[in-house]
């Protein structure tokens, strides 16, 4: 398989500090890959390592095929990169920015400029100087320098930063598009976890410079906890006839029976059939669904919300 | 080459779209002015102290209205506003990828980084030689203008030749305030080193060692009378400190963790 991004225990210490450590990822072409963790959870070291900006202090990276190497040139004319905020040079306009970033990359074409600025919504702003850009636009700049060379691979450090909610949309439609017609590989960084979730196909979720799990969007289904919550005038009587049929339920503090029993999660009418049947009926079923959020918190151990419908 | 030119063509518009070459142009303005404001009080004494320009007490001994000593000043002036304005130009060339935090976008890119730091290095350099010859212009211009005595082509020629050799002496000098822009990660080392050398300079030259501390060499090349105190060893050490500076910035951009 050919995996865009290899690392093989990456590890970065300042001083005393860990940032980073024994990181094993692999991330296979095409993909859309999340890497979601809280704010200093280390996701900014590593793709500075993936990038070559800072030397790991431990393990090695494997970025398109070439060992990373501090300072060196390869392979970064197909690799596409956002890190932190996208800072842009103030004093020149929109489309001087990207000149200069096409100069960066040698072989891309001159036309390349014009038409990163009209399929980033930016023509308005091609001829404004990138310091009077809101931070939408000088996020949608960063983007704009990041995809201009027609990367293969995008490192994208928290790409939806200060986009309204149609931008975002429209980034998640063009890396989904990026993906699926390109075939250009996404690893992105994230702590917005209702995007990533609408997005990647695989998620890594990194906790204290510790990678704590790496998963598929389908085992994502499978792992996350759901409950079926019942309420009736009689709860005693509900949870008797209930444990009688075999879906023992617990009662909550708040007057509520909770089943996980995987059928009765599955088939909550079977359980609303059967309790009418026994003349308890239900005055509400509810299945809840653990969402990334709630699972992302419980992973590092981290009191969740409220789960949700 | 191609990736030169485009790295030169990134710092040119980098600089022309900016202000600093016209604050840096009008810090050597000043200067000229400056100089051209002495030689008009040497020139007609009288006339300033009765339009006030100078008190009655001025001590106008030591100077003269003549091309030879208005030269001979002009390049230590050079020499001295050079090192801080060069070194500020530098300062900014380089320091300004870390205090606009644009730097993350020349690192991971397919050109070398040497040869993105040759190109910062010549427009440092091509910025520094046209301060320069703007300062030699209107100094000359407003030299003329007040009609000093003297101005033979041979003082002209001389004149001239020391002010480009202690210009490039000094755009020399500064190589080293790009390692320290780089390793400050901004304005402030760079800016502090040179008022410390600055200093030094003045108590190293008070000591008679001036001519082997490389940032004294040049105004000392630009007096007549103190050029006679350098050898070649005052030359090479301003060779070897321009060097170090080349290569620790060189050393640095591609060594060292760029986490910022």
């Amino acid at each position: 398989m050919n995996l865009p991004i290899e690392t093989v225990d990456l590890g970065k210490q300042y001083g005393k500090v860990t940032a980073v450590k024994h990181l094993s990822l692999r991330v296979a072409e095409g993909e859309i890959y999340a890497f979601l963790g809280l704010n200093g959870a280390g996701k900014t070291t590593t793709i500075r390592m993936l990038l070559g900006m800072i030397k790991p202090t431990w393990g090695t990276a494997q970025v398109l095929n070439t060992r990373v190497r501090l300072g060196s040139q390869e392979p970064w004319a197909a690799v596409g990169y956002l890190v932190e905020i996208p800072h842009s040079y103030q004093e020149l306009t929109v489309f001087e920015n990207l000149e200069v970033a096409r100069r960066l990359h040698p072989g891309t074409a001159p036309e390349a400029v014009s038409r990163i600025i009209e399929r980033m919504g930016l023509s308005a702003y091609a001829d404004r100087r990138a310091g009077t850009l809101s931070q939408g636009n000088a996020q949608r700049l960063g983007l704009a320098k990041a995809l201009l060379h027609a990367p293969r691979l995008l490192l994208l450090d928290e790409p939806a930063n200060g986009l309204d909610p149609a931008g975002i949309v429209e980034i998640r439609e063009l890396l989904l598009e990026l993906t699926r017609e390109q075939g250009v590989t996404v690893f992105l960084a994230s702590h917005i976890l209702a995007e990533v979730s609408r997005l990647a196909q695989r998620i890594g979720i990194i906790h204290q410079g510790y990678l704590l799990q790496e998963l598929d969007v389908d085992e994502l289904e499978r792992d996350r906890h759901r409950r079926l919550l019942l309420r009736a005038r009689d709860l005693e009587a509900a949870r008797l006839a209930l444990a009688t049929a075999g879906y023992p339920a617990k009662t909550l503090q708040d007057g509520t029976l909770e089943l996980t029993d995987l059928h009765a999660l599955e088939h909550p009418d079977d359980i609303t059939s059967l309790l009418v049947a026994a003349g308890v009926p239900p005055t509400q079923v509810l299945v809840e669904e653990e969402d990334l959020e709630q699972y992302f918190l419980r992973l590092v151990g981290m009191k969740g919300g409220q789960t949700h419908a | 080459m191609r990736d030169l030119m485009n790295a030169v063509w990134i710092e040119l518009r980098k600089a022309t779209r900016s202000r600093m070459p016209l604050f840096t142009a009008l810090g050597f303005l000043v200067v000229a002015c400056g100089l051209a404001f002495l030689m008009f009080i040497y020139k007609y004494p009288s006339l300033a102290r009765s339009i006030g320009l100078i008190s009655a007490k001025a001590n106008l001994a030591g100077g003269a209205a003549t091309w030879p000593y208005y030269l001979g000043i002009l390049g230590q002036a050079l020499a001295a506003a050079g090192l801080l304005l060069f070194s500020l130009v530098e300062s900014w060339v380089f320091g300004r990828e870390w205090a606009d935090g644009t730097l993350k976008d020349l690192l991971a890119v397919p050109v070398a980084r040497a040869t993105l730091l040759l190109a910062k290095f010549l427009v440092v350099v091509l910025w520094s030689l046209l301060l320069t010859a703007m300062l030699v212009l209107v100094s000359f211009l407003l030299g003329a203008v007040i009609g000093l005595s003297q101005g033979t082509p041979e003082v002209f020629w001389h004149g001239t030749v020391t002010l480009a050799v202690a210009a490039c002496l000094v755009i020399v000098d500064v190589f080293p305030f790009a390692f320290f822009a780089s390793v400050g990660r901004g304005y402030l080392l760079p800016i502090g080193v040179t008022l410390l050398l600055l200093v030094i300079g003045n108590v190293v030259a008070i000591a008679g060692w001036g001519s082997y501390f490389p940032w004294a060499v040049p105004a000392l090349y630009a007096g007549f009378t103190s050029r006679g105190n350098l050898d070649a060893a005052s030359y090479l050490l301003v060779l070897l400190a321009g060097l170090a500076g080349l290569a620790g910035t060189y050393l640095w951009w591609k060594y060292a963790d760029q986490s910022h």
